[in-house]
């Protein structure tokens, strides 16, 4: 018994390291002036980097905020729309139910490379190619399966009866959504809030082709250095990416907790 | 209440896919073709780079697909088994989820590109005297590169999935087994095991078909030649003579019909996954 488990701990702590390290090294190659073959730690630390991509000229700072409002605005979106087709597909019973919740899905499983090029054209005749809003539009389709997934888990969690005691109690259909719904779901909602938010901000290909040159998004600012394999330069673009994300995911749960202040005491993040 | 997410999937999903395929079978207004034809799918048919290509496509996101479920598999497993002790573990192992396949890319060539940390701990034991002597990882034609990035992005993904669905079952089944005199191994290779297939399956269907359609990874670390599907089909795409994009159109609708029918794959697999959970 007691080797068995020695085992799995083994297994466990070694793909769990082998998971984990390669995303220290970043952390540490941001901080290596220099850190030539064949040293094994960097030869000069400092913050060359940093105060590359923080620099006067350089608009970072501004660039990641534009990223983080089209992904923030984005989740919304998404996780707006999801709300009423989970609750409709958890609680529900309608013709073509299995089809529809099949459409649902395709955004995770068709391409949106694929999706991207078709409707780009259409972008460009609306004028949205190029333009934040049609940014957000195209950010919105990768975030609907993960969001729909979570939150009708939630609601097939949560069942039905409680909205119906509410009516049967007098409440009007919004009252029941506001009052009984909502804080019920919350947890769910700031998952899914949170989970749309990551797949927004780690998209590249489709923020080129929409985006075309006119918007650039934290992604597109990366990019070329990890193509050319600047290793500093990359892995600073990384750093920043993995705190920015983190800095998003706990706006993402304040903004949202503070909505329904002490509701959320046994919440657990994604 | 479907209306709204159904308008956007169709706006968007629907409308683009169509206009794939109108576009591949010669309705492209912008060059001025109106024209019926299926000469972009003849050709489609005929280019022996396109076929490479989808094989090499096709090989990797296997290969990578099935490294990831069967460690994820494992990992889930170790980790369920530590029980109290792997709590901490099994959040540590969903970070790769917050983390972009563009920066996989990253740590994957830090590590073993020809002067990464690999090499230099190799040449720091002695085991290789130069750089140039640690074997080319990266940018081969077996994609090598490739299938490491996507494994270590998507290894922790089928783990998160998979110890999620341990953790709901309900463990009276393989009490019942142990019961009945099964070993801890049998319990799980028959009991636990079974029961979590339809999950691995949708998940690993999940993993290869987004593995077959991205471009940032085989684009970065792929070899010149032969080219990744989504990569081959981008560059078509950027081509400025605008009448090669309804060939560009004809690979992607190639491959949005591949999602189409491992989406259909995924359903039916989907349906199976909460059968067996706690009531």
């Amino acid at each position: 018994m007691k080797n068995s488990r020695l085992k799995y701990k083994l297994i466990a702590y070694s793909m769990v390291l082998s998971i984990i390290l390669p995303l220290l090294l970043i952390i540490i190659w941001s901080f290596a002036n220099r850190w030539q073959w064949p040293s094994l730690v960097p030869t000069d630390y400092g913050l060359r980097g940093w105060s590359y991509i923080f620099g006067a000229r350089a608009k970072t700072f501004e660039i990641i905020c534009i990223s983080m409002c089209i992904s923030f605005i984005a989740s919304i979106i998404t996780v707006g729309i999801t709300i009423p087709a989970a609750k409709a597909m958890a609680h529900y019973n309608f013709k073509f139910k299995k089809q529809i919740e099949m459409l649902i899905f395709l955004p995770a499983i068709v391409p949106t490379v694929v999706v991207a090029m078709g409707i780009h054209i259409h972008f460009l005749r609306m004028n949205l190619g190029g333009s934040f809003s049609g940014l957000v539009l195209i950010n919105i389709l990768p975030c609907i399966p993960y969001s729909y997934w979570i939150l009708k888990n939630v609601f097939e969690i949560i069942g039905d009866k409680m909205n119906y005691q509410a009516r049967v109690l007098g409440a009007s259909s919004t009252q029941t959504f506001v009052y009984i719904t909502l804080p019920m779901i919350f947890p769910g909602i700031i998952t899914a809030l949170s989970m749309s938010f990551i797949v927004s901000f780690g998209q590249y290909f489709i923020n080129v082709l929409i985006g075309a040159g006119k918007i650039t998004t934290f992604t597109m600012l990366m990019f070329p250095y990890i193509e050319s394999g600047d290793r500093t330069m990359g892995s600073v673009y990384g750093t920043v990416f993995l705190f920015a994300s983190l800095i998003g995911l706990v706006i993402v749960e304040k903004l949202t907790s503070s909505m329904y202040r002490g509701k959320l005491k046994e919440y657990k993040y994604v | 209440m479907l209306l709204p997410v159904l308008i956007i999937l169709i706006g968007i999903l629907g409308v683009g896919v169509m206009t794939t395929f109108t576009q591949s079978i010669g309705y492209f207004s912008a060059i001025g073709s109106n024209d019926f034809t299926l000469d972009n799918y003849m050709r489609l048919l005929t280019d022996k780079g396109l076929i490479e290509s989808l094989v090499f496509s096709m090989r990797t996101s296997f290969i990578s697909a099935f490294i990831s479920t069967l460690g994820g598999v494992i990992l889930a497993v170790a980790v369920y088994k530590l029980g109290n002790e792997g709590d901490l573990l099994s959040k540590s192992f969903r970070i790769p989820i917050i983390v972009p396949h563009l920066l996989s890319v990253l740590l994957i060539y830090n590590i073993f590109s020809q002067t990464g940390i690999l090499a230099r701990i190799l040449f720091s034991l002695g085991v290789i005297d130069s750089f140039e002597s640690f074997p080319q990882i990266l940018y081969l034609k077996n994609g090598f590169g490739i299938i490491l990035a996507y494994v270590w992005k998507e290894l922790p993904f089928i783990a998160f999935i998979t110890y999620n669905v341990l953790s709901k079952l309900s463990t009276k089944l393989s009490d019942a087994a142990r019961n009945l005199g099964a070993n801890s191994f049998q319990a799980m290779r028959y009991v636990v095991i079974p029961l979590l297939i339809p999950s691995i399956l949708s998940s690993f269907i999940l993993v290869f078909a987004f593995s077959f359609g991205a471009y940032e990874i085989p684009m970065l670390l792929g070899a010149t030649y032969p080219k990744a599907l989504p990569v081959k089909a981008y560059i078509e795409y950027i081509n400025p003579i605008l009448s090669n994009r309804p060939y560009a159109m004809a690979i992607n609708f190639f491959i949005a019909s591949m999602g189409l029918f491992l989406a259909y794959i995924y359903f039916k697999c989907f349906e199976r996954v909460t059968r067996y959970e706690k009531q």
